[in-house]
């Protein structure tokens, strides 16, 4: 099942080229970038920031279906951890799989203790459920 | 207005949008819907940022 990512700011697509091609860390870089200089996609999700025009640190994964899955937002001065961002991503791929599984935090990668139909006979023995 | 509250909720469909993009595989600037990421099928990451040149 395919994913994009696409980077986003309130640059404009202009700004963006000109980033990408003069700063070398971004030289491999294979995703879109997103231009939003209205600010009007940023602040439909939340991360716009009227005081100053800029966005916060705001990731969102979106399923196939459209529907919103996972959002995670940082103020400017920390940064976001990938390996998190990736664990929750591989997740919600891996339970849209298995629909009967949930992923509980200690969860990684395929493979890794999930849950299996929690329901009634789980509670009070998540430890037991985890732990066999 | 608020400055940080998240508009949408999870588990719900996101509105349509779009956005011009600068593609660096294609050298081009091209264009994102989420319109046609349904079409397609696709999962997508969307991943904002304060701004270009500076610290990431």
């Amino acid at each position: 099942m395919g994913c994009d990512i696409v980077t986003v700011s309130t640059d404009t697509q202009f700004s963006h080229l000109a980033w990408q091609r003069s700063e070398k860390e971004l030289a491999n870089v294979k995703y879109q970038m997103g231009a939003d200089p209205t600010g009007k996609v940023s602040r439909m999700f939340g991360v716009y920031d009227e005081d100053t025009g800029l966005d916060l640190r705001g990731t969102f994964i979106i399923n196939p279906e459209g529907k919103l899955l996972n959002t995670e937002m940082n103020f400017y001065n920390l940064g976001r951890n990938i390996d998190e961002m990736m664990r929750k991503f591989k997740a919600n791929i891996y339970m849209s799989k298995k629909t009967n599984e949930v992923c509980p935090s200690k969860w990684k990668d395929e493979g890794d203790k999930t849950l299996v139909d929690p329901g009634a006979k789980m509670v009070g023995k998540v430890h037991e459920a985890l732990n066999t | 207005m608020s400055d940080t509250c998240t508009v949408l909720k999870l588990g719900q469909i996101v509105p349509d949008f779009e956005l011009t993009t600068y593609d660096p595989v294609k050298g081009d600037f091209g264009k994102f819907s989420l319109r046609d990421q349904i079409a397609r099928e696709r999962w997508c990451i969307l991943f904002f940022y304060p701004a270009d040149f500076t610290f990431v």
